[in-house]
């Protein structure tokens, strides 16, 4: 059990990984210098996202995604929406994992093995699941606390921005800002985890607040970044560059150290170790209403899985794909499916306490 | 994880055992008793010492029979009081001569073991012929030196006094440090072979129950052949003896253990070792110094951070160095690589050869200046530093800005003030190394992220080693890697879970005291 | 879980023997510190680098190696061959580009450029006047390190807001964006130094036009601002009062260090178009070829004026020969576009647009101080 004040840096962690590594292009693709508007949007559309999964949860108390769909559905209908969730978190942690590989490879090791990078990372996750909930939770929190001073860097490329280049305000068309937040629904979920967590916390009527909290502080950031992105870059510029951010960062110089996304990158190790090991944990708390597996076996067994696959993804080109995939899913599953299953929820209880009256 | 095994199988045993006791002591009774002739019971003395020449026999009058041991009873005591005492009257129950004897610890017993076991602890057994019970009176030499400053905590501005070995000295340290009756001390003997005895600390009203009986429990659940240093007593009861971290703290100053009781904690001291046992201990609190109180809250504060950052410094500093240079060229600033690549120049080594090398040669000396006596010692680290480090230069070996980074961080290591996390600090660096040497910056954070993790698994006593950061409680906050003026700092650590939270009801502050 | 740890022990014992990464000792490569570029013959690519080298011998060297080929990699492989130690560019600070070659177009190279990630994006890059590779074999007598040297005086110079910035990242940008093309420092050999003689006009990634180092100043002036440069302008002497200008030249010389400027630009029509631009100066008055009373207010008043009056002149006369040679370095089309909406501007829209088009420039000049002595 863990306090709610915790939920803020779970639910922050989580949604920052690799994803804010370049998910300026995307947005730019689409919505131009207006991508900051798509970023605000889609911030927004969390919190209302995040409300009415709060209000699910709370019709059932102290109870899991998993148990919900057991519930609403029945046994079978719902352990397959489960399968489909845990394929879901499974999917997050591959992504995660694999374009974080990438990116040590591009930038800092050209040489390493994809192998090496996925089987020393997944060691590391399977000694911090192995730990508990407890220590996966401690993990984001030294995650927050300990990466947070990679955001005033941002000081550094502020120097060379033109705040012109963000007007006209509103000049795109309102569906390509919209098509543009869609297309951040890769960066952003990870807030989802609430689903999963819920059950685990001990105050429970101050989830909502630090919930919000969290996710403003991931809005902030997000907007904060791609402010300064559009800011800095010029558009041909920023279309370019996979990894906007890394390339803010290379911008970076102290009396001591330069070409400080060498260090980024490697730094960014604690922030996708959160992101692992809570997509890792809520996979397997979906599993072990399906099978019977204790949490040592599921672990090893999970991360031989994901390491083969690891391999068998190499290119740019793939890894593309199955982030484009994995946001298209995950678009429907995060910010539509939800609200749907909010409804079934009121519906259900509606039903049972009629026929409750009526018995 | 060694821990949780101990004691489950400790616990299925446990029962079988105490049941096999009963049943023994029930038979054995009557074998058990002292035989009630003089004769027989000089007998029955000898066949349960097998002997020892320094057992003394006597024979005051007639029915009266002394037996001791030489090297472990007071002579003075025995001599001027004990003897002329047992002269001078006649006694007739062992009942009136417990009643009439003027020493502090006196018991009338009849079991031979527990009598028998007694005498080692410096007691006079005094027979009377005729009766099965036996006399002890407890006339223990102290074999202690004098109290002396602590040597591996010294302390600018403070007490100087440290524990020494003798238990009873250092009790009557704490006792003069806290005078309540609510200050606990249970006894406990552990060690099959030495039988040694562990004295418990707590403040009742302050410590949490729940860890006072934890502690009890893995005292009093160990199996073990001897005990010799409290040290080894504190990796028995640790909760992960696997890791290299100590979770409990080893300190011999009687005053920073006092403060650790007054703040809840439970203090274990082993007779015979000068090392006193402070639990539960947060992996920061190795950090502080009891020092830090004495001064005042900006300076304590800056000497914290320092010592925080000399511990980030000693572990990473040789580690980004080796990395650096075997990787990452590209962060080194140019007017910085110059002077870099130029002391590499000559050197023949990989750079992770070279500062494994250097780290060696620092470790070799420290081990040795703490090996030998203190004066030759001094020498040694002065002549090693100087003559190996301008040598190893100069013959081309090492480059003389790692000398400068290995001497940084082996200093570094050396301002924290647990001499045991000291060396804990020092040797993970060598893992660091090869990971720093093998992968780079990638490494170094992989070896990171371990300790990190690691960190946050362990436990101390059950409460979070990693408090009071996570789980976070920001009011304990106001004295970790800094420290607040006395008034914000009125309430314990929670980590303890101590039963009485507040040091004392804050008073507003009011700086200007008229 | 005994089983498990035997496990996890044995996968990182292996892990640890097999991956080891590929090393780059600082003392085994040959560290590039500056690069030029120059037209080749028959469209080949003429590569000059400057490698800093370390030898237990000589402490520390720098070698000049120079090969031809069709790209920019390849000279690198071939310069490769040419030395003992593997040729790194993680510590290249100045990318130079021969004139020649800059006529032709060095978009090619900036792509390439900002496409690796060993080239950071703070690398300056400049244009040598006649071929780099002859600027960087000679044999300066009192310059060790040309690459360090080169580095140094361009560095020196931007953080002294003497020359347009020209940071690599910079560069890219303008090459990218619609609405403002390239400046970069021009530099020569000048019997035994080196130095910076004026400002390269790029259309695109093509050198259209070169101003002098003087001029380079209002440039900057109309791209980005300035916190603390100094600069030199005259004024005529019937401007100013007669009782002032007793003993003085025709043009009466005025030193002014800037403390701040500020910049407005509005585009008042977009059809022609036509901008308002309005800067305000405010300065420190360092020298002044006349002889005046400075206590009396008039008298500031009226050399304030003229002051604005001949920045602003000046700037005008830059402003119609960059429209001239049709190179956008005032960055007028980044004005254009953010303020018109739904241009769909693209460059050559933009740069037909911008020969026609007219700007009003307006300075405004405040003397903060002039010294402590008037």
């Amino acid at each position: 059990m863990i306090n709610a004040f915790l939920l803020f840096f779970v639910i922050h962690t989580t949604q920052i990984g690799v994803g804010i590594h370049g998910f300026q292009r995307v947005i730019y693709q689409e919505a131009k210098h207006d991508a900051w508007i798509s970023v605000l949007l889609i911030g927004i559309a969390t919190h209302i996202i995040a409300i009415f999964m709060i209000k699910t949860l709370e019709i059932y108390g102290s109870n899991d995604l998993y148990g919900i769909h057991q519930d609403i559905f029945g046994k079978w209908f719902g352990n397959f929406l489960n399968f489909i969730y845990i394929v879901y978190c499974s999917t997050a942690f591959f992504s995660v994992l694999r374009n974080y590989i990438e990116v040590v490879q591009t930038w800092v090791f050209p040489n390493l093995e994809t192998w090496f990078i996925s089987a020393t990372l997944l060691l590391l996750v399977i000694y911090a699941f192995t730990g508990g909930f407890r220590v996966i939770v401690g993990i984001s929190f030294f995650s927050f606390v300990l990466a947070i001073w990679l955001l005033p860097m941002l000081v550094f490329p502020l120097q060379f921005t033109t705040a012109r280049s963000l007007l006209p305000v509103m000049e795109n068309d309102i569906m390509d800002i919209l098509k543009g937040a869609q297309s951040m629904t890769f960066t952003i979920v990870g807030f989802e985890i609430l689903n999963v967590i819920y059950p685990f916390i001990k105050d429970k009527n101050n989830v909502k607040r630090h919930v919000h909290y969290g996710l403003l502080a991931t809005t902030i950031i997000y907007l904060s970044v791609i402010l300064v992105s559009i800011a800095y870059f010029s558009p041909d510029q920023l279309n370019k560059s996979i990894w906007a951010t890394l390339s803010l960062f290379s911008i970076v110089r102290f009396p001591f150290i330069e070409r400080f996304e060498y260090i980024a990158v490697c730094f960014w190790m604690l922030i996708i170790l959160p992101n692992l090991c809570l997509y890792l944990w809520a996979a397997y708390r979906g599993s072990i209403r399906l099978v019977k597996v204790n949490s040592t076996q599921f672990v090893w067994i999970f991360s031989i899985v994901v390491f083969m696959l690891s391999l068998s993804v190499e290119t740019r080109t793939e890894i593309n794909a199955v982030n484009n995939y994995f946001s298209k899913v995950g678009f429907y599953l995060i910010f539509v499916y939800p609200i749907l299953l909010y409804l079934l929820a009121v519906m259900k209880k509606k039903y049972t306490t009629r026929k409750e009256r009526k018995g | 994880m060694f821990k949780k095994r101990f004691n489950r199988s400790s616990k299925r045993e446990k029962p079988s055992i105490d049941a096999n006791e009963n049943k023994k002591s029930e038979s054995n009774q009557k074998e058990n008793v002292f035989p009630s002739s003089s004769k027989d019971y000089l007998q029955t003395i000898k066949d349960h010492t097998n002997n020892p020449s320094d057992l003394v026999v006597k024979t005051i009058s007639p029915n009266i029979t002394v037996t001791y041991m030489n090297s472990l009873v007071d002579d003075r005591t025995l001599k001027e009081q004990l003897i002329p005492e047992l002269i001078r009257h006649k006694f007739e129950t062992p009942e009136s001569l417990k009643s009439s004897l003027f020493i502090p610890e006196v018991d009338v017993d009849d079991q031979i073991n527990h009598s028998v076991l007694s005498m080692y602890n410096g007691t006079v057994l005094i027979h009377l012929d005729g009766f099965s019970q036996v006399v002890l009176a407890k006339i223990t030499t102290t074999v202690s030196r004098a109290l002396a400053a602590p040597e591996n905590e010294s302390q600018v501005i403070g007490a100087q006094v440290g524990f020494n070995e003798s238990l009873s000295s250092n009790e009557s340290l704490i006792r003069r440090y806290i005078k309540n009756p609510e200050l606990c001390n249970e006894r406990f003997n552990v060690g099959k072979q030495t039988n040694t005895t562990v004295a418990f600390f707590y403040i009742k009203g302050i410590a949490s129950e729940q860890m006072v009986n934890t502690l009890r429990q893995r005292i009093s659940d160990l199996k073990i052949d001897s005990l010799l240093d409290s040290a080894v007593l504190a990796e028995y009861i640790d909760d992960n003896s696997l890791s290299p971290f100590p979770q409990m703290l080893l300190t011999e100053r009687p005053d920073r253990f006092c403060d650790g009781l007054l703040n809840g904690k439970l203090g274990v001291i082993v007779d015979g070792s000068s090392m006193a046992i402070l639990c539960p201990h947060a992996f920061i609190e190795f950090f502080q110094s009891r020092e830090d109180q004495n001064l005042r809250w900006p300076i304590a504060s800056f000497l914290r951070l320092l010592r925080f950052s000399a511990v980030f410094l000693s572990i990473y500093l040789t580690p980004l160095y080796v990395a650096a240079l075997t990787f990452h060229y590209e962060i080194i600033p140019q007017s910085l690589l110059v002077p870099l690549s130029e002391s590499r120049a000559l050197v023949p080594f990989p750079p992770i050869i070279e500062a494994l090398l250097l780290e060696l040669i620092i470790e070799l000396l420290r081990e040795a200046g703490a090996r030998l006596p203190t004066k030759v010692g001094q020498t040694i680290g002065i002549v090693g530093g100087i003559v190996i480090g301008t040598a190893a230069v100069q013959a081309g070996i090492t480059s003389n800005i790692l000398i400068i980074i290995v001497a940084l961080s082996a200093l570094a290591s050396f301002t924290t003030p647990s001499y045991m996390m000291g060396n804990v600090i020092r040797v993970v660096r060598f893992p660091l190394i090869l990971l720093a040497g093998f992968w780079g910056f990638y490494g170094i954070m992989l070896g990171f992220c371990f300790i990190l993790i690691h960190l946050i698994r362990q436990s101390s006593l059950g409460s979070p080693y990693t408090a009071p950061f996570y789980p976070p409680r920001f009011m304990d906050w106001r004295d970790s890697i800094i420290r607040l003026p006395l008034p914000f700092t009125y309430k314990r650590q929670k980590s303890v879970r101590p039963q009485n939270e507040e040091k004392y009801q804050p008073e507003p502050i009011n700086p200007e005291k008229s | 879980m005994k089983f498990i740890k035997v496990m996890f022990i044995f996968i990182f014992l292996l892990i640890t023997i097999a991956g080891c990464a590929e090393q780059k000792l600082l003392e085994q490569v040959g560290l590039t510190t500056l690069l030029g570029y120059d037209l080749g013959e028959n469209e080949k690519l003429s590569t000059t680098a400057v490698i800093r080298q370390v030898n237990p011998e000589f402490q520390s060297n720098v070698e000049i190696v120079s090969a031809e080929n069709e790209t920019a990699r390849g000279s690198r492989a071939e310069i490769n061959r040419k030395t003992s130690k593997k040729i790194m560019s993680g510590q290249m600070r100045v990318v130079l580009f021969g004139e020649e070659l800059a006529e032709d177009g060095i978009a090619h190279h900036i792509d390439t450029l900002s496409k690796n990630s060993d080239t950071s994006g703070s690398i300056i890059v400049a244009v040598v006047e006649g071929e780099t590779k002859s600027l960087l074999e000679y044999q300066f007598q009192e310059i060790d390190d040309i690459g360090t040297h080169i580095y140094k005086l361009l560095e020196q110079n931007i953080k002294n807001e003497q020359m347009i910035s020209s940071s690599l990242h910079e560069v890219a940008h303008d090459y990218y964006s619609l609405g403002r093309d390239i400046a970069i420092p021009i530099i020569k050999r000048d019997k035994e130094h080196v130095e910076i003689s004026g400002v390269a006009l790029f259309d695109k990634g093509k050198m259209v036009g070169k101003l002098s180092t003087e001029e380079s100043f209002y440039v900057k002036l109309s791209r980005d601002l300035y916190d603390s440069a100094m600069f030199e302008i005259t004024i005529p002497k019937e401007a100013l009062p007669e009782s002032q200008t007793k003993n003085s030249p025709e043009k009466i010389p005025v030193v002014i260090d800037t403390i701040n400027t500020k910049k407005q630009v509005k585009l008042i029509n977009p059809q022609t178009p036509e901008f308002d631009m309005h800067i305000t100066v405010n300065g420190r008055m360092l020298e002044i070829g006349a002889n005046m009373d400075l206590d009396n207010p008039k008298n500031v008043k009226k050399l304030e004026e003229e002051i604005g009056k001949s920045i602003a002149k000046n700037l005008e006369r830059v402003l119609v020969y960059c429209q001239d040679v049709n190179s956008d370095a005032f960055g007028l089309g980044e004005y254009y576009r953010s303020s018109v909406r739904h241009s769909n501007l693209t460059h050559e829209k933009w740069h037909e647009l911008y020969s026609t088009a007219k700007v009003n420039i307006k300075v405004d000049f405040t003397i903060l101080r002039s010294g402590i002595f008037e």
